[in-house]
C-alpha cells in the first residue's frame, strides 16, 4: 500500500488490511483521505449524524496545524472511550487508542505523563466523558494536564438506543423519559471551568468553520483545554424531540438536517461569555431554545508537567542528600555464622515505640548484619494509644513467608499484649517482659523461658521514659543473640532522633548488660 | 441585485472558482451540503446511489467560490471542492 503515498501509512499492512479493488475509500480523492483509515470506512454513523462533521473539523484543524505549525503527525495521539463518538479513534489514521467506557481521560493522562512530547487529544461522547467518566473529567481539569478534550454532546446515550444521559436537557424526551426528563443536565463548560480547566469552548457542528479555528487554538493551548461540540443525534434524540421534525409534528424529513437548521436559528455566538452564562436553554416542551456558543475561557497557566518538573528538582536535591548519608553510614564486619529462622513478636501499646523497635531489629539484621529480614506490623485504628504489635523475621536464608509462623521470642510491654501474644509463642521460646507493666498470670506457661526487666522505670531514671523500647532491645539482643551487638547499636543510633541519641545508647547498654547478667545466672 | 457601492479593493481581490466533486458511493444523503451551501449551487437529486440514498446534484457549478463549507460539513467525506485555477 505504500505506493499510495499516504504520509502516515507505514503500519497499514500490520493492521490486517487487505487491499481490495472494490473499496472506494483508498482512492485518495478526498483531501482528508490521508488521515482516514480507509479500510475501516464507511463509518457506522447514521444519516444526518453530527459526528462525521465533528471528525472533518478535527481533521481540518490537524491538517492546518501540520501545514502551518509544522506539527508531526506521529506526535499526535487520539484517545476515545466507548460510544458512537468512541469510533473516532478507529477511523483516524493517527496513533489512536480505543479505551474502556469512561476511561479515555485516565488513559490519556498516563500517555501524556509518560511521553510529554505527545500531543494527546481525547475525543469522546458526553455519556463517556461526563457520565461514567465524569469524575475523571473534573480531576483531569483540576490537574490542568496538557491535553485537549473534545466532548461531542448529542444529549443522550445514542449508541444504546437514546437513553437519558447526564446532558439531556430538562423536560426533553428520551427513550427512558417519555414524559420528559425530570433531571437537570450538566452545563459542561461551567463544570470544567469550575474544575480548573484553562481553555473552555462550545460550538455546534453547524458552526464548522469557527469550530475548526477553536480546535486549532485548543490543541495549541498549553494546559487542559475542553471543547464541547453539540451534534445532532438524528436517530435517537431527534426522533423524540420536536426539533427533529422542524417543530412540525406532521413533517417527516431528514431529522439530522432539521436539527441543524434549528441550530442555525437558535445558536447565539457570545463574546467573552462567562462559563456560568454559557447555558443551553429549553422551553416548557423540552425544545432547546438557545445554545450559547463561543470560547468562554482562555487562561494559560502552568500545567501539570511544569509543576511536576519543579517539585521533581526539589525531590532530587533531597534524595541526593539522603543518598549521601546512606553511603556514608558505618560498615559492620560481615557475619559468617549461620542464623536460623528467628521470629520475634513485639507487643505493647501505641506510643511505646513497638513499631520503631521492630524496625530497628530488622534494620540491624538486614543492613548491618547483611541477613534477610522481614517486618510486619499490626495495630488498632488509633494513631496514638491503643494496642500495637510488630513482627520481625530474621534469617540467613531467603524468607519465603514474611509473617510469623511460630515466634521463638517475644518482647511484651503491656498486659493486653501479654494476653494476646504469649499463647502463640513456640514451646521452649523466650519471653521478655517489662516487669513494671506486665504481671504474669496465674497459669503462666511453664514451657517457655521468661525474663523480666523494668524497662520503663530504667528509661525514666536515665532521663527519658520513651527509651524503654531501647532498653528492651538491648535486653533482647543480649539474650537471643540473633543480631550482633554492634549492628544493633548502629541501627539504634541511626533510627532515634539525634537529640535523644545519648539517652538511647545508654538505655541500650543497660538493657544489654542486664541481659548478659540474666544469661550468666 | 445591483449594488450602487462597490468594495474599494474590488479590482485586486480575485474570487476563486471551485469545482465540486461528489463521491456518490460514500454519500448518505443527509442534505447538509445542499441546505448550507452559501451559493446554493447544490440540489437534492431524485437519483439514488447503490445504498438507496438520494444524492446531491450540482445545479450551477459556475457559482462555486471554493469556500469548502460543503467539504467541512459533510459527515461522510463524500464531497470536496477543487480550485479550478481560474478567477472570476
Amino acid at each position: 500500500m505504500a505506493e499510495l503515498g499516504y504520509p502516515n501509512n507505514e503500519c497499514l499492512e500490520q493492521s490486517g488490511y487487505e487491499s481490495s479493488e472494490e473499496s472506494d475509500w483508498l482512492t485518495g480523492l478526498h483531501p482528508m483521505d490521508d488521515l482516514l483509515r480507509g479500510e475501516r470506512l464507511p463509518h457506522i454513523w447514521c444519516q444526518g449524524c453530527g459526528l462525521g462533521t465533528a471528525l472533518t473539523t478535527f481533521i481540518s484543524a490537524i491538517q492546518w496545524l501540520e501545514k502551518n505549525r509544522g506539527w508531526d503527525l506521529d506526535k499526535i495521539s487520539v484517545v476515545s472511550g466507548i460510544g458512537c463518538t468512541g469510533r473516532v479513534a478507529g477511523y483516524l489514521r493517527l496513533d489512536s487508542f480505543h479505551t474502556t467506557h469512561g476511561r479515555a481521560l485516565p488513559f490519556a493522562t498516563g500517555l501524556k505523563l509518560a511521553n510529554p512530547d505527545l500531543k494527546v487529544v481525547v475525543i469522546s461522547g458526553d455519556g463517556d466523558i461526563a457520565g461514567i467518566g465524569g469524575n475523571h473529567l473534573i480531576h483531569a481539569a483540576r490537574r490542568n494536564l496538557d491535553i485537549t478534550v473534545i466532548c461531542v454532546n448529542n444529549f443522550n446515550y445514542g449508541m444504546t438506543g437514546g437513553q437519558v444521559g447526564p446532558t439531556t436537557p430538562h423536560k426533553a424526551r428520551a427513550v427512558t423519559t417519555q414524559y420528559g426528563n425530570y433531571e437537570y443536565p450538566f452545563n459542561l463548560p461551567y463544570l470544567v471551568a469550575a474544575g480548573g480547566a484553562s481553555f473552555v469552548a462550545r460550538w455546534t457542528v453547524l458552526h464548522a468553520r469557527r469550530l475548526t479555528w477553536t480546535l486549532r487554538e485548543a490543541m495549541e493551548h498549553p494546559g487542559f483545554s475542553f471543547v464541547e461540540i453539540i451534534a445532532p443525534c438524528s436517530t435517537a434524540y431527534a426522533r423524540w424531540n420536536p426539533e427533529g421534525r422542524g417543530l412540525d409534528p406532521q413533517k417527516l424529513g431528514r431529522r439530522g438536517l432539521e436539527v441543524m437548521k434549528h441550530y442555525q436559528k437558535i445558536g447565539r455566538v457570545g463574546q467573552d461569555v462567562h462559563p456560568k452564562d454559557a447555558v443551553i436553554k429549553v422551553d416548557e416542551n423540552g425544545l432547546i431554545s438557545e445554545i450559547v456558543e463561543g470560547k468562554f475561557l482562555d487562561d494559560p497557566r502552568p500545567d501539570l508537567q511544569a509543576a511536576i518538573d519543579q517539585l521533581a528538582s526539589v525531590a532530587d536535591k533531597r534524595w541526593q542528600a539522603a543518598k549521601k548519608s546512606l553511603d556514608e553510614r558505618p560498615k559492620v564486619p560481615k557475619r559468617t555464622d549461620h542464623v536460623p529462622r528467628t521470629e520475634v513478636q513485639l507487643g505493647g501499646f501505641g506510643g511505646q515505640g513497638i513499631m520503631s523497635a521492630g524496625k530497628i531489629v530488622g534494620q540491624a539484621a538486614a543492613i548491618y548484619d547483611k541477613l534477610e529480614a522481614s517486618f510486619t506490623q499490626s495495630y488498632g485504628p488509633e494513631a496514638r494509644g491503643g494496642s500495637a504489635g510488630s513482627q520481625v523475621v530474621i534469617s540467613s536464608d531467603p524468607i519465603h513467608h514474611p509473617h510469623l509462623i511460630e515466634p521463638t521470642s517475644a518482647i511484651i510491654m503491656s498486659q493486653a499484649a501479654y494476653d494476646k501474644y504469649v499463647a502463640n509463642l513456640a514451646s521452649g521460646g523466650t519471653l521478655l517482659i517489662d516487669d513494671g507493666l506486665v504481671c504474669l498470670s496465674q497459669n503462666h506457661r511453664e514451657d517457655i523461658k521468661t525474663y523480666g526487666i523494668a524497662a520503663t522505670q530504667i528509661a525514666g531514671e536515665i532521663g527519658n521514659s520513651r527509651a524503654a523500647n531501647t532498653v528492651m532491645l538491648g535486653f533482647w539482643a543480649a539474650i537471643i543473640g540473633a543480631v550482633s551487638e554492634e549492628a544493633m547499636r548502629q541501627s539504634v543510633s541511626e533510627s532515634v532522633p539525634s537529640k535523644t541519641l545519648d539517652v538511647n545508647l545508654k538505655a541500650f547498654d543497660i538493657g544489654f548488660n542486664r541481659g548478659r547478667e540474666k544469661i550468666e545466672q | 441585485m445591483k449594488y450602487w457601492r462597490q468594495p474599494l479593493d474590488k479590482d485586486r481581490i480575485k474570487v476563486p472558482i471551485g469545482i465540486v466533486h461528489v463521491i456518490n458511493e460514500r454519500c448518505k444523503g443527509c442534505g447538509f451540503c445542499v441546505e448550507f451551501c452559501p451559493r446554493g449551487i447544490l440540489l437534492m437529486s431524485r437519483q439514488t446511489n447503490a445504498k438507496g440514498y438520494h444524492l446531491p446534484e450540482i445545479a450551477d457549478d459556475s457559482n462555486c467560490v471554493n469556500c469548502g463549507l460543503c467539504m467541512l460539513l459533510c459527515p461522510d467525506f463524500a464531497i470536496y471542492v477543487e480550485d479550478s485555477g481560474a478567477d472570476e
